[in-house]
C-alpha cells in the first residue's frame, strides 16, 4: 500500500498537469441508549494526463453501520485514451439494467457490493464492450448466521468472478449480451462449519429501442449455479433460474405513462427459507440487484412500509402516469401490483409444496405473498414560484409472508404476516424576497400490521381477520396504528436551515429485536411534554459554513425502522436522546 | 474517544478553509445525454461557461431547483451559457428521468450517471450539488445543497462567470 501511495506521489510529481481536488463526509454521534458512532470519509480524486486515481480512506471508530475500519478503504486507477478505458482497484459498474451487475456502495445501509480487479472498457459511438474480472467479498447483516447485529455485518461470502458485456447499436435499436462467471465461498451452517464452493453462471440478452414518442428496453437472464462435488474434484448442477424484465415508455405532449414487468425466478425458495441465503446457495448474488415492480417511497412514513422484492421469486409489474397541467403544476400516479410466481401449501409430509404452473401475472391469493400500491400526487407552485404544495395518498397491502397453510377436501388453515397503509403526505414550503424560507411536512398513516389468520370447514368460514401486532395503554389489541411524522424548518438562503422534527404513534409495538427505548425522554420531549415511548423529537441545524462546507448538528431521538435506499432494506435501530454532528466539504 | 474528537477537529479546521480546487483544469470527461448520444466536457463548454447539475427524479430540492436553472439556461443561452443536468437516479427509478423532463418542457441537456461514478469525479456527494465550470475546464464554484432562495446566489455567480470571460475576450 505505501509503495502504491509513493507511486502516485511520483506519478504527480512527474507530470505537469496535475489536479487534486477531494471531498470529506464525517459524522459522528452518541444516543444514550447506546448508539455511538465516528466516522470520516476521506476520498480524493489526483488527475495526471490521461490518468485518474481515486483513493478513500475511512477513519471509523465505529462507523454508524458496518465494521470499524481505519485506513485506505478503496482504491482505483484509471486510464482513459479514446475509446479505450482501462480500471485498476475498485469498481461499481452497471450492466444494462443490473440484472446482471449492478455493484453500489450505499454507507446508509451498509451496502458494499464493489469488485476490486482490472475493467477495460472499448467504447464508440455504435459499440461498446466491458470486460471484467476481480474478486467481490460482500457482508451483511443476516438472522440467519450466528452472532446477529443490526449495526455490524456477521456473514460474508467471496466471490471470484470475470464478466463481459456488449452492446451495439444500429439507429433507434441496440441490442447487447452479457456473460458473468463467478467462483463463490459460500460459508454455511453446518457443524463443523463448512464454506462451499460454488460456480455461478449469468448469461444475459437485452434489445433498446427509442425514438421521441416510445422507449422499450427488454432483458432476459438465465443463471446456473453448480456445487463442487469433493468426491471426484468437478461440479455438478445444483439449481438453474431465469429472470425477464421489460420497460415501455410512452410520451404524449405533457404526460407520459410507464410500464414495467419483471418476471424473477432466479431461485425459488418455499415461505420457510424465502430470505435465507445463508443455507440457500446458487440464487441472486449481492452483486446482481435488478429494478422492482414497486415504487420506494421518498416520503419518510411510505418509505417504512416499502415492500421488500424477493429478487429470487417475484412477478409483478408497475403502470405510472406523469405528467404537467401548466408549467407550474406537475401530477404522479402509480398503481404497482406483485406476487410469488406460485401458490404454497404444506402438504402430508409437512413439507411445503408449490402448485401449478408459474404465473405470469402477479396473483392474488394469499398463499402467493401478493402486494399491491397505489398512489397519486399532485404539486405546484403558486404566487409567482414562492408558495410550492404537494399532497398525495399512499395505499398498501402487502401479504409478506406465508407461515402457515394446510388444506384437506373439507378445511384450510392459513396464517400469514400482513400490512397494509394509507399514507396522506402533505408539504407545503414558502419563499420570501429577502431569502428567508419556511418548509412544513405534514405525514399522516393508518397502519394495520400482525398475522392474518384464515380457517375454512366444509365451506364455512370460521375465521378471516387480523391478529393486530398493536395493543393500547391497557394491553389490548387494537386494530391500527396511527403514525404522525411533522418537520417544520425555517431557513435563510444561502447560509442556513433548522428543522424540528417530531415522530408520533399511537400505541405500543414490540421491538423485533431492536433496543429499546430508554425510560428516559429527551430534553424536547420533556420541554413539549411528549409521551416518551411514543415520540421521537429532535432538532436539527445546517450551516453552509461555505458553499462547499456544510456542517449539520442534530439534538434529539430518531425512530428506528425499516429504511430503504437503492430497492434495498434494512432496518435501522433507533437512536435515542442524543447528538449527531456531520460535515461534507469539496476541496 | 479523544482521539477521534482530535481528528474531527482537524477537519473542520482544515474544511474551514476549504474551497473547491480552482487552479486545476478538469479532464475532458465524457457524459452519455438522455438520447443515448454523447457529449463531452469540450463540446459543452465551446460557446462559454456551463453550469453541471447532479438531481435524482426522488429528490425535491432538486426538482426545486431545476425550475431556476430552466430559467437560467434560457436567459443566459444567447451568451454562450448552458447548463447539464446529470441524473444520479439508479436503474429503479431510471425510467422516469426522461417522462420528468419532457413533462416540464426543460430545454436544458440531461445526462445519466446510475452508479455515480461522474458525481464521484466532481466529488458531488450531496444531491443536488451545482458545478460551475469556465471555458477552461476550471471549476469556478461549487454548492451543495438547495435552500430555497439559492437562486439569487446561483445566478450571482452565473453572471460573475459570465462578466469574466467576457473580460478575458475582450482584453485577448
Amino acid at each position: 500500500m505505501k509503495f502504491l501511495l509513493v507511486s502516485i506521489s511520483l506519478f504527480s510529481f512527474i507530470f505537469g498537469q496535475v489536479s487534486f481536488t477531494g471531498n470529506v463526509v464525517s459524522s459522528i454521534g452518541e444516543s444514550r441508549n447506546g448508539y455511538y458512532f465516528n466516522e470520516s470519509l476521506i476520498n480524493t480524486q489526483i488527475q495526471f494526463g490521461r490518468f485518474n486515481n481515486w483513493l478513500q480512506f475511512e477513519f471509523s471508530d465505529p462507523p454508524e453501520l458496518g465494521r470499524e475500519y481505519n485506513g485506505l478503504r478503496k482504491l482505483r486507477l484509471e486510464y482513459l485514451n479514446g475509446p479505450l478505458q482501462i480500471k485498476l482497484g475498485d469498481m461499481y459498474e452497471i450492466w444494462g439494467r443490473g440484472l446482471i451487475l449492478n455493484s453500489l456502495d450505499d454507507q446508509t445501509i451498509d451496502r458494499d457490493s464493489g469488485i476490486r480487479g482490472i475493467g477495460i472498457v472499448y467504447e464508440t459511438d455504435a459499440f461498446n464492450i466491458h470486460f471484467l474480472s476481480g474478486q467481490s467479498d460482500y457482508s451483511m447483516s443476516t438472522i440467519y448466521s450466528p452472532g446477529y447485529n443490526s449495526r455490524t455485518p456477521n456473514y460474508t461470502t467471496t466471490h471470484n468472478l470475470y464478466g463481459v458485456h456488449t452492446e451495439w447499436q444500429l439507429d433507434s435499436h441496440l441490442g447487447g449480451l452479457t456473460f458473468l462467471q463467478s467462483k463463490e465461498a459460500h460459508p454455511v451452517n453446518t457443524f463443523p462449519e463448512d464454506t462451499l464452493d460454488i460456480k455461478n453462471r449469468l448469461l444475459g440478452a437485452h434489445y433498446i429501442y427509442n425514438n421521441s414518442l416510445i422507449d422499450v428496453y427488454v432483458e432476459y437472464v438465465k443463471n446456473w449455479s453448480t456445487l463442487l462435488n469433493e468426491e471426484n474434484d468437478g461440479f455438478t448442477n445444483y439449481l438453474d433460474g431465469r429472470a425477464l424484465y421489460g420497460n415501455v415508455n410512452l410520451y404524449f405532449s405533457l404526460f407520459s405513462l410507464n410500464l414495467e414487468y419483471i418476471n424473477y425466478r432466479f431461485g425459488t425458495l418455499d415461505p420457510l427459507n424465502r430470505w435465507n441465503n445463508v443455507d440457500n446457495y446458487g440464487i441472486i448474488q449481492h452483486f446482481q440487484n435488478p429494478p422492482i415492480s414497486g415504487v420506494i417511497g421518498s416520503t419518510t412514513l411510505i418509505n417504512r412500509t416499502s415492500h421488500q422484492t424477493d429478487f429470487n421469486n417475484e412477478v409483478g409489474y408497475k403502470l405510472e402516469i406523469l405528467g404537467s397541467i401548466r408549467d407550474d403544476f406537475e401530477y404522479y400516479g402509480f398503481i404497482s401490483r406483485s406476487s410469488r410466481s406460485n401458490t404454497w401449501f404444506i402438504n402430508n409430509e409437512f413439507e411445503w409444496e408449490k402448485e401449478g404452473q408459474p404465473a405470469i401475472l402477479p396473483q392474488t391469493d394469499p398463499a402467493a405473498s401478493p402486494y399491491k400500491a397505489y398512489y397519486g400526487e399532485i404539486s405546484g407552485y403558486l404566487f409567482d414560484y414562492t408558495l410550492h404544495t404537494q399532497i398525495g395518498y399512499s395505499y398498501s397491502e402487502d401479504m409478506i409472508d406465508l407461515a402457515y397453510y394446510s388444506k384437506t377436501d373439507s378445511s384450510k388453515s392459513m396464517y400469514y404476516t400482513y400490512q397494509s397503509a394509507k399514507t396522506i403526505p402533505l408539504h407545503t414550503s414558502f419563499t420570501f424576497s429577502n431569502g428567508w424560507s419556511i418548509e412544513a411536512k405534514i405525514e399522516t398513516q393508518w397502519l394495520k400490521k400482525g398475522i392474518w389468520r384464515f380457517e375454512e370447514l366444509n365451506g364455512n368460514i370460521i375465521a378471516d381477520s387480523l391478529i393486530s401486532e398493536f395493543f393500547d395503554v391497557n394491553e389490548n389489541p387494537i386494530g391500527f396504528q396511527q403514525n404522525t411524522f411533522m418537520s417544520i424548518s425555517v431557513g435563510k438562503s444561502p447560509n442556513w436551515t433548522m428543522a424540528f422534527t417530531l415522530d408520533k404513534i399511537s400505541t405500543t409495538e414490540p421491538s423485533f429485536g431492536l433496543d429499546q427505548k430508554d425510560d428516559s425522554s429527551n430534553s424536547l420531549e420533556s420541554l413539549l411534554g411528549l409521551d416518551m415511548d411514543q415520540n421521537w423529537a429532535n432538532i436539527e441545524f445546517v450551516y453552509n459554513v461555505t458553499s462547499s462546507f456544510r456542517l449539520s448538528l442534530m439534538y434529539g431521538s430518531l425512530k428506528g425502522g425499516l429504511l430503504c435506499a437503492n430497492g434495498v432494506c434494512r432496518i435501522i435501530e433507533p437512536f435515542e436522546n442524543g447528538f449527531k454532528m456531520g460535515i461534507t466539504a469539496a476541496f | 474517544m479523544m482521539k477521534n474528537l482530535y481528528l474531527i477537529s482537524f477537519l473542520f479546521g482544515l474544511m474551514l478553509n476549504a474551497e473547491p480546487n480552482k487552479e486545476s483544469t478538469l479532464p475532458n470527461l465524457s457524459f452519455k445525454l438522455l438520447d443515448g448520444s454523447k457529449i463531452s466536457l469540450d463540446e459543452l463548454l465551446q460557446d462559454g461557461p456551463a453550469l453541471i447539475d447532479f438531481w435524482a427524479t426522488w429528490c425535491a430540492p432538486c426538482k426545486k431547483e431545476m425550475i431556476h436553472l430552466e430559467r437560467f439556461q434560457q436567459k443566459y443561452s444567447k451568451d454562450g451559457f448552458k447548463i447539464l443536468a446529470i441524473s444520479t437516479d439508479t436503474p429503479r427509478s431510471m425510467s422516469k428521468v426522461k417522462s420528468y423532463i419532457r413533462s416540464k418542457k426543460y430545454s436544458f441537456k440531461v445526462a445519466l450517471d446510475p452508479n455515480q461514478q461522474i458525481a464521484q469525479k466532481f466529488n458531488a456527494t450531496l444531491l443536488p450539488t451545482a458545478i460551475l465550470i469556465n471555458k477552461n475546464r476550471e471549476i469556478v464554484w461549487f454548492h451543495q445543497g438547495y435552500i430555497p432562495g439559492d437562486e439569487v446566489e446561483i445566478e450571482k455567480q452565473i453572471l460573475a462567470v459570465l462578466n469574466n470571460e467576457t473580460t478575458e475576450d475582450t482584453s485577448e
